[in-house]
C-alpha cells in the first residue's frame, strides 16, 4: 500500500500542483481546502504526512496545527508547512508548534519532493506502470554535452522517433532542465570540464525525482578508463562516438523497458501476425525474440491459438532469420500453436539451402496463409 | 521606501513567474502604455499593518489561460472551468505579495494579508482615492501585457 500525503490550502491550483509533483512515486493524496476539513481528513485517513498552506479562510494553517498537536491520535503526524510568508517572525511562530518543515511559495516542485523525501521514503510507481511506455512515445531525452555540435547530430540522428531532445551546455543548465521537468534519460558527455559529469551524476542520484533516471556516459570509442570510471561509478550504460544510433535506439529502449512488440505483432482476423520489418537485422531479431514468449502465450490466453510470420517485406534470407523462423515454430510447436509463413521468392529459394528449413512450406500472401491455417478472413 | 518597495514588487514578480512557471517576465520601460481593452482579469491581494495596501495583477483572459496552462500542466482543454484561472491568478498574486510581505517584515514592517479575490470584466478599471500612493508597472509575457499595481495608504510609508 502507498503511502498517504494531505495537502491542505485553499487554493486549488496549490493542490493541484502538489499532488502533481507526486505523480510518480507510490503516493496517495488526499486534498482538503481548510483547516476544518483538513482535521476531518486527517482524522479518517491518518495520513503519513501533511502538508499545510498557512493562510486560509475558515480555519488557518496555524490554528489547524495547534488542534493536530493537541489531538493524541493525530500529533505524531508530521507537517511541512507550505506558506507564501517567509518573514522571520512567521518562521519562528511556525516552528514553535513543531512542524518538521517548511517552505516558502514560490517552489518548485523538486524541492517539496525532496524535502517530503527527508520525512517519508517515496518509492517510486511499480514497475509494471514505467513498463507500459512505448517507444513511440515521447519521451524527454536531456543530452549534456559543452559542444553543441553533438546536441545536434543526436537531434538529428534520433529524428525519425518521437524522443525529444533537449540540450545542457553544463551541468548547471543540465540541473535547472531537470528542476523544470525531469527526463526519461540522460546523456552527459564524460568530458564535461572539472569532473562536470560525474557532479552532475551524483546530484542527480541524490535527488528524489531523479535518482531513478537512467544515465548514460558519452564518450570516443578509445576513451577505455573514460567508460571504465563512469561503469564503476553506476552509469547506465556508455554511447561511444562516432554514435551508432540504432545502438543508442536500442540501449534506451532496453533501460527504459520501453515496449517495442507492437512494431512487429498484431491481431488480425483471429490470428495473431508477427510482421517482419523490411529493415531486419540481428538488433531487430533481438527485439522480436525479446517479446515473443510473452506474445505467443497471451494470444494463447486470449484464445488466439495460430501464428501467421509474415516474411514478406524481406528480400533475402540470412541465417539471423533463419534462426528468428527457427525459435518462432520451436514456440509454437510447445505451445500447439498452429504457424503458417509468407515469404517472398527470394526468400522461399534461399531456405531450401538449409537443412533445416528446406522442408518449410511457405505462401506469398496472408490470405493464403488463413487457408492454411483453416481459417476464414473476417468479412470487411 | 516608495522606491524600494517597487523594487521588491518588481523582484517577487520576476521570482513568482520564474520560480512556479519557469517564465522569464520582462519588465516594459517606465511610462509604457497600458492597454486595457479586452476582457481581462484582475488578482487582488492586500495586506494591512504597519504597511497598508493592496497590489492587483492585471491580465488578459488569454495570458491568464496560458499562465494557468504553463502553471498546473494542462491544455486549454483541460481546463474546463474559469474559476481554475480565477484560482491561479488569485494564487499568483497571493505569492507576489508574500514575497512582497516577508521582506517588509524582515524590516519591522510587519502585516498581515487578505486572502486573494478576482475582478473579471472588460474595459474596467480600479480606481484609487485621492490620496493613494500608486504605481504601476507592467511586464511582457507570452506576448501579452501583464500589469502589476501597488496601492498604498501615505500614512504606512515608513
Amino acid at each position: 500500500m502507498g503511502r498517504k500525503i494531505l495537502t491542505v490550502d485553499d487554493s486549488r491550483t496549490i493542490r493541484l500542483i502538489v499532488t502533481r509533483a507526486f505523480k510518480d512515486y507510490d503516493i496517495d493524496m488526499f486534498e482538503a481546502q481548510n483547516g476544518v476539513e483538513g482535521l476531518a481528513v486527517a482524522a479518517r485517513e491518518r495520513p503519513d504526512l501533511i502538508i499545510l498552506d498557512y493562510t486560509m479562510p475558515l480555519m488557518d494553517g496555524y490554528e489547524m496545527l495547534t488542534k493536530l498537536k493537541s489531538d493524541p491520535g493525530l500529533k505524531s503526524i508530521p507537517v511541512i508547512m507550505l506558506t507564501a510568508e517567509a518573514g522571520r517572525e512567521s518562521v519562528l511562530k511556525i516552528a514553535k508548534q513543531g512542524v518538521r518543515d517548511y517552505l516558502i511559495k514560490p517552489f518548485r516542485e523538486e524541492v517539496i519532493v525532496e524535502r517530503v523525501s527527508r520525512i517519508i521514503d517515496l518509492k517510486p510507481k511499480g514497475e509494471a506502470t514505467l513498463k507500459a511506455r512505448r517507444y513511440d512515445d515521447a519521451l524527454q531525452i536531456l543530452v549534456v554535452d559543452d559542444k553543441q555540435a553533438i546536441i545536434g547530430q543526436i537531434g538529428s540522428g534520433l529524428k525519425d522517433t518521437a524522443w525529444q531532445i533537449e540540450g545542457a551546455a553544463s551541468t548547471a543548465l543540465a540541473m535547472e532542465s531537470c528542476g523544470r521537468a525531469v527526463p526519461d534519460v540522460v546523456l552527459i558527455s564524460l568530458s564535461l570540464p572539472e569532473n562536470g559529469a560525474y557532479t552532475l551524476f551524483q546530484m542527480m542520484r541524490a535527488g528524489a525525482r531523479t535518482k531513478s533516471v537512467p544515465v548514460f556516459g558519452l564518450c570516443v570509442k578509445t576513451a577505455v578508463e573514460e567508460q571504465a570510471r563512469a561503469q564503476q561509478v553506476g552509469f547506465s550504460g556508455i554511447i561511444t562516438k562516432p554514435i551508432d544510433f540504432e545502438d543508442v535506439k536500442l540501449k534506451l529502449t532496453r533501460a527504459l523497458g520501453l515496449d517495442t512488440s507492437y512494431k512487429y505483432f498484431s491481431q488480425k482476423d483471429g490470428v495473431l501476425v508477427l510482421q517482419l520489418p523490411p529493415t531486419f537485422n540481428p538488433t531487430v531479431a533481438s527485439d522480436i525474440l525479446l517479446h515473443l514468449r510473452n506474445q505467443v502465450t497471451g494470444a494463447v490466453d486470449a484464445g488466439l491459438d495460430k501464428l501467421v510470420i509474415d516474411m514478406s517485406p524481406l528480400k533475402t534470407a540470412d541465417i539471423t532469420l533463419i534462426k528468428l523462423g527457427l525459435s518462432s515454430l520451436q514456440l509454437c510447436s510447445e505451445l500447439a500453436v498452429k504457424s503458417a509463413l509468407i515469404g517472398s521468392e527470394a526468400v522461399t529459394k534461399e531456405c531450401k539451402n538449409y537443412e533445416e528449413t528446406k522442408d518449410l512450406r511457405f505462401v506469398t500472401s496472408h490470405a493464403e496463409a488463413l487457408s492454411v491455417l483453416g481459417v476464414q478472413p473476417a468479412v470487411a | 521606501m516608495i522606491d524600494d518597495l517597487e523594487d521588491l514588487l518588481k523582484a517577487a514578480v520576476v521570482e513568482v513567474f520564474g520560480t512556479m512557471i519557469g517564465l522569464q517576465v520582462q519588465l516594459e520601460p517606465p511610462h509604457a502604455p497600458v492597454v486595457n481593452t479586452g476582457a481581462t482579469i484582475a488578482g487582488a491581494v492586500g495586506f494591512i499593518g504597519r504597511v497598508t495596501g493592496v497590489v492587483y495583477i492585471y491580465a488578459p483572459v488569454e495570458l491568464a489561460v496560458r499562465l494557468t496552462e504553463k502553471l498546473l500542466h494542462l491544455s486549454a482543454s483541460e481546463i474546463e472551468q474559469k474559476e481554475l484561472v480565477n484560482d491561479s491568478m488569485g494564487e499568483l498574486a497571493n505569492m507576489i505579495v508574500g514575497h512582497l510581505k516577508s521582506r517588509l517584515s524582515d524590516r519591522g514592517l510587519s502585516c498581515a494579508m487578505t486572502i486573494p479575490s478576482i475582478v473579471r470584466g472588460t474595459n474596467f478599471q480600479i480606481e484609487p482615492v485621492s490620496s493613494t500612493i500608486r504605481r504601476v508597472f507592467s511586464f511582457r509575457s507570452l506576448e501579452h501585457q501583464l500589469v502589476v499595481e501597488i496601492m498604498l495608504r501615505p500614512e504606512s510609508q515608513a
